[in-house]
This record gives structure tokens, C-alpha cells and sequence, in this order.
């Protein structure tokens, strides 16, 4: 403790204050989806009242509530999520690994304008990829299907622009020897280059399933009832004259547990992965 | 005509699509899917399908309020043929039309209306000592008001859709939000007697502003603390729906005028069918079929408004005693005939690809003048320039 000034331990205090105040700022509203999924819905919209602040005891009420719409298949839905993001994101990881490598250790023609256009692609918002994808989707005979979800962002630009910035860390005298030891150039990507990855891709894994987790408009267009995801699942409890918070807090709740237990598995990768290769040394 | 469709829809009136689907296959074959959403999905859904070109279902439910930017999309098939040739047009009333119609064609059949009359609680009235039916205009109703004690609202003036409450009360004068030349024209002489007289309601003290549709609202009106709502004669069913413990204690009125001798006929929401132009002829066709039974036939319109609520837009269906059948929940009363007479007097209205922008621009000017912050000449001024501003329109 010697070597901590008083002034440190003062910034040090402030600083610990200000981090506390931002996880605050980010679990509270979590914790109130949480409490309000178990609350009758009068309990928790009353204007201002009495905020209740502890779990109550109407969650399987609010669940059987949920599970008795028509339009709605919520345990279908939480399926059809997990399965569309768990596949995307292992097929994603691979696509954006090997595309990122070929970016940072290979020279071909027009490497730089390829790259630059697949980046550009970046700024693209969804909305407007709806319509062409879901045209292109339906030409390949997807419509209605997982693939279609999976397959349009399987090579996902940031995904490749990460994967490269990251394995452009990789010495070239390495692969250079593991060549002259007679490694396939496959063998290079898989036996060389991926197990020095593992912190990215498991940080690049969990921005996949999320941005996978989260996407709304295009499977709403593209899915019809039975397929749909979480997101649009729970947009068919907002009906023209009523809107079923009860339900939806419900929802709510229970989509965030695979998130959850995707972060806390991979969660010790996920700052080292992300800072990986953000400074040139 | 192709053996079946499917027909998108959402809520109570998929439901009636579904109702008079057995009774439409029984008597004219074919196979008809009604298939149900929640609103917002629905919309959204069925706008890119039909820019796209492909998977859109043979027919589907359009408001109103949304006909001009649909029609725009170029998507939809024009039936002002089919219309003609059935020889229907006249049978419904007549303000359904201007929305769906653009250069001549006309995009979508009309469903329901929602004629608009003010829902009141008529316990809380007689314990007050209100006379509710020798109020005629606005005058007599805020003074009818004045007679409640300060924690009672005489009506709930929603601060979430101060726009809904302006469009019912402005379209009642007749008046409309664009020129034919499509000029804004929401700051008209109509405009600003609307906006005065909101505001002459809110500084009575005869007003309470509780978001409509919230848990708040319903449980104000169960309680009784706030005794009128201005709304479509749908209400009704939502309020049977939500507040049911109160059946008995309600009455309708229609909504007062603004002087003496005034039109007391408006209107609050309503929806159409339309069919997509992708769709193949004989498919439509067998969409129109169906639609003509649903919506064009007095059988089926009878039997929505009996099992849902929905108030037909198709005249003949008035003929029916359904009409005169007193609600239980109304305490008796026929508030089916009120709406059958109100229904073909609301005057005709218009929309355009805009009016999202004069729905922001009307919430949040007049919120501003009932806050006190501007006068009702300088709300309805700054809506208007807001809106020319944002949509490169003129001002009227």
C-alpha cells in the first residue's frame, strides 16, 4: 500500500464510484423486466403509485398468459432463435476467419479495393438490405426457412475487418517455417493461425449471436408464423388496442438467458479479444 | 378464379374474417386462410412484400389512415372496376371513399367505420347531477363539467394523441388537413376553432390528460374518475374487454357540436380490404369473391358487428333490428341505431403519404398550447409551417 498516494487512492476511489454508477445504469432496467415479468400487469404500470421493487409471485400466470396466444408459439420461437444464432454464429466465425486471414497474410489482385467494398458495407443500414435480400432469398428457394436468416450476413464485414486486423498480428517467419516444414495453406489457417485466435473469436462470437440475437425487421418479412425469432415474437403482443406488457416483460425475461450464458461463457476472451490487435506496436 | 387465398389481418378483426370464412366456403366453395398478426408486424410485413414484388397474400387488411401510403407504394390492385361492375359504391357511406381513391381508381373496399360518440359514465352523472341529454354543444358540455368535483374528470384529453381527439373534432366541421392541390392546410380558420376549443375544455378544469390505452386509463375509467371518452363506436367492445365490472353503468352520446344546429357526425378510425397487385387474376378474383361476401354482404357485415363490434361501412347492414338491440352494457340503451345515423352523415377526409408528419406536428404544437406555452393561433401556425417544412409542401 506504501506506494499508493493519498491523491491515487482518491482517483482510484472516484474511478471505482463511476464504473459502479454505470453498472448500475445498465442492470436496473434488466432487473425491472426481471421483477416485472413476475407482477401482475396493474402492479407495475400503475402511474408512479407504488413502485414495487421485488419479484412477486404472477410469473406463471403471465407465462401460461403468453403461452395461450394464437398468433404466437413462444417456446417455438426461443428454438428458432437459438438455432439460427448458435448455427450463424459458428458458420459466421468460420467464414470471417478465413476471410480475414486471406485479407491479412495473403497479396492478391485488388486486395485493398475488395476489402475497402466489403468494409463500405459496413454503412449499408439494414433496412434498406431488406427488400433486395429478401428477394434474393426467395429465388433460392429460402424463403421461410433458417438459411434465409443465416446465410445474407454469414460473411459478416466486421466480422472479416476484426479477424484481419487481428491475425495481421501473426509473425509471417511462422507460417513462413511451418510452409518449409511442408503445411498445407489450409493447415496454416487451421493448425497455425486459429489456435492463436481463441480470445478474438470469442469476443468476435458473442458480437455475432447478439447482432444475430437482435435482428427484427429482416425475419419478420422474410419468416411466417411458427418460424419467427424472439424479436418478432414478442412484436405480435403490441395488437391495435392493447399492448400485453405482462407477456411482453415475460418474453422479455426469458430471452435474455441465452445471452446471458453466452457471455458468462466466453466472457473472460471477450475484452482481451476485442483489444487484440487495436494497437500497432 | 383460383381456388383459395389467404387473407392477412390483426386482432378482433381477423378474428371476423375467420367468422364468416365457414358460411363463405359453404356457399361459394373455394379455400380461404385467414391468417392473424399483431398490428405493427402485420403492417410491416405486408409493405415490403409488396415493394418486393413477391409473397404477399392474395388480400389484406388496410386502415384508413394508411390508404395513401400504400396506394403510393404502386402495389396494390385497383378494383374500381370490380366495384362497378358489382354496382356497390353507393351501399356504402359515402366518407369511406376519398382515402382509398387516387386519380380516379379506387384501391381497397371498405370495412368497417368508427362513428364517434362520447362514452360516459352515466352513474357518475346522476351522482353529480348532470344532464347529459340536454347537452347539444361544447358550451353546454363544459358547463354540464363544471358541476364535478376537481379529482373527477369530465373528459380525458390524451396528451400521447392530442392528434386523434383534433382529427375527430376538425373532420366533424369538415375540415381537411391538405388542399386538393396538396397544400398543408392545418392551420385553416377549422383548424383554430378545433385548437380553441381544446383549449377552452383544458382551462375549464373539466379535463384530465391520462395517456390513452394505459393501464391508468382503463382503471380511470373503471373507477368512474374520468366520465367521458370521445372515441369510435368500437370502444365499446374494449371497454366491455377491459372493464367489464362496470357493464350497466355506461351510456353514448354523440359528440356535442360546436354551436347550436351543428353536424354532431364524425368519425374515429376504420379499416378495408385490399388485394395485392401481385397476386395472379384468378387468385384475386377469388380474393375479391370473398371480400365482396365479407364486407359487402348485409348476412356477414350483421354478423361482425354483433360478434366483434365492428360498425359496418356497408348502409344496408343498418336495416337490420341487430341495430336496435339494446346493450347491456350500455345500460340498454341502442347505441347501434345512434351509430347507423351518425355513419353516413361523417364528412369525407384525406390523407396523403404525409399525414405521419401532421400527426407529429399536431401532438406535440397543441401539447405545447395546452401546457400554456403558446396560443392556439400559434400552435396551429407552427404545425402547419413544421409540416410544409419537413414534407416541401406549400402552406394553404
Amino acid at each position: 500500500m506504501g506506494s499508493v498516494t493519498r491523491d491515487e487512492a482518491g482517483w482510484r476511489f472516484l474511478g471505482y464510484s463511476f464504473v459502479l454508477l454505470v453498472t448500475l445504469l445498465m442492470i436496473v432496467p434488466i432487473y425491472w423486466i426481471v421483477v416485472a415479468s413476475t407482477l401482475p400487469e396493474q402492479a407495475f404500470l400503475s402511474a408512479g403509485t407504488d413502485v414495487r421493487l421485488l419479484p412477486g409471485s404472477n410469473f406463471l400466470a403471465n407465462l401460461d398468459a403468453l403461452q395461450a396466444r394464437e398468433s404466437v408459439d413462444f417456446v417455438q420461437s426461443i428454438w428458432n432463435s437459438v438455432f439460427i444464432a448458435v448455427v450463424y454464429t459458428l458458420l459466421s466465425l468460420v467464414l470471417c476467419s478465413m476471410g480475414g486471414f486471406a485479407f491479412a497474410k495473403y497479396e492478391f489482385k485488388f486486395k485493398e479495393p475488395i476489402f475497402y467494398s466489403i468494409l463500405a458495407t459496413l454503412t449499408l443500414p439494414i433496412q434498406l438490405l431488406v427488400i433486395p435480400l429478401f428477394l434474393l432469398v426467395s429465388q433460392m428457394g429460402l424463403s421461410n426457412s433458417y438459411w434465409a436468416i443465416i446465410l445474407p450476413w454469414a460473411a459478416n464485414p466486421l466480422g472479416i475487418f476484426l479477424m484481419r486486423q487481428n491475425m495481421k498480428q501473426i509473425p509471417d517467419a511462422l507460417l513462413e517455417s511451418a510452409r518449409i516444414d511442408g503445411a498445407t495453406e489450409f493447415q496454416l489457417y487451421y493448425r497455425i493461425a486459429l489456435p492463436t485466435m481463441k480470445s478474438s473469436l470469442a469476443a468476435l462470437a458473442i458480437v455475432l449471436f447478439l447482432f444475430q440475437w437482435n435482428l427484427f425487421l429482416f425475419p419478420l418479412v422474410v419468416l411466417e408464423q411458427g418460424k419467427y425469432t424472439i424479436p418478432v415474437a414478442i412484436n405480435e403482443l403490441i395488437g391495435a388496442q392493447r399492448v400485453y406488457y405482462d407477456q411482453i416483460m415475460v418474453a422479455a425475461a426469458l430471452s435474455i438467458i441465452p445471452l446471458f450464458l453466452v457471455f458468462l461463457f466466453l466472457q473472460r476472451h471477450f475484452v482481451s479479444g476485442i483489444l487484440a490487435g487495436s494497437v500497432k506496436e | 378464379m383460383a381456388s383459395d387465398a389467404t387473407v392477412w389481418g390483426w386482432d378482433v378483426a381477423a378474428k371476423a374474417l375467420d367468422v364468416v370464412d365457414d358460411p363463405y366456403e359453404e356457399e361459394h366453395g373455394g379455400d380461404i386462410t385467414v391468417e392473424q398478426f399483431g398490428r405493427s408486424n402485420m403492417k410491416d410485413k405486408f409493405k415490403s412484400r409488396v415493394l418486393s414484388g413477391s409473397g404477399a397474400p392474395a388480400a389484406a387488411m388496410m386502415e384508413s389512415v394508411d390508404a395513401a401510403a400504400w396506394v403510393d407504394t404502386g402495389g396494390l390492385r385497383d378494383v374500381s372496376g370490380w366495384i362497378e361492375d358489382a354496382g356497390i359504391r353507393s351501399d356504402f357511406v359515402s366518407g369511406k371513399w376519398g382515402p382509398l381513391t387516387k386519380d380516379g381508381s379506387t384501391y381497397a373496399l371498405p370495412w368497417d367505420v368508427g362513428p364517434v360518440a362520447a362514452f360516459y359514465r352515466n352513474d357518475v352523472a346522476e351522482e353529480h347531477g348532470l344532464d347529459m341529454d340536454g347537452i347539444e354543444t361544447w358550451d353546454q358540455f363544459i358547463a354540464e363539467g363544471e358541476k364535478l368535483p376537481d379529482d373527477v374528470a369530465m373528459l380525458n384529453l390524451p396528451p400521447n394523441d392530442y392528434d386523434g381527439v383534433w382529427r375527430m373534432m376538425f373532420r366533424q366541421l369538415g375540415g381537411l388537413p391538405f388542399t386538393d392541390s396538396g397544400a398543408v392546410n392545418i392551420n385553416s380558420e377549422t383548424s383554430l376553432r378545433v385548437a380553441r376549443q381544446m383549449k377552452a375544455a383544458h382551462d375549464a378544469g373539466i379535463t384530465s390528460s391520462v395517456a390513452s390505452w394505459s393501464s391508468e386509463w382503463f382503471s380511470r375509467a373503471g373507477e368512474g374518475s374520468i366520465v367521458s371518452i370521445l372515441s369510435g363506436a368500437w370502444l365499446e367492445g374494449t371497454l366491455k374487454a377491459e372493464v367489464g365490472d362496470t357493464s350497466g353503468m355506461w351510456r353514448v352520446m354523440r359528440p356535442p357540436a360546436y354551436e347550436s344546429g351543428g353536424n354532431r357526425a364524425t368519425n374515429w378510425g376504420g379499416s378495408n380490404l385490399v388485394i395485392a397487385d401481385q397476386v395472379s387474376d384468378a387468385k384475386a378474383r377469388r380474393a375479391w369473391d370473398y371480400m365482396q361476401f365479407a364486407l359487402g354482404t348485409k348476412e356477414q357485415q350483421v354478423t361482425m358487428y354483433e360478434e366483434y363490434g365492428l360498425f359496418p361501412a356497408y348502409k344496408p347492414a343498418y336495416e337490420s333490428d341487430a341495430f336496435d338491440q339494446g346493450s347491456e352494457f350500455l345500460g340498454g340503451q341502442a347505441a347501434g341505431r345512434m351509430f347507423a345515423e351518425i355513419a353516413p352523415n361523417i364528412p369525407t377526409y384525406n390523407y396523403t403519404t404525409d399525414t405521419p408528419e401532421i400527426t407529429k406536428a399536431i401532438n406535440s404544437e397543441l401539447g405545447r398550447m395546452i401546457s400554456g406555452e403558446l396560443s392556439p393561433q400559434e400552435a396551429v401556425d407552427r404545425a402547419a409551417q413544421q409540416v410544409a417544412n419537413r414534407t416541401n409542401r406549400d402552406l394553404a
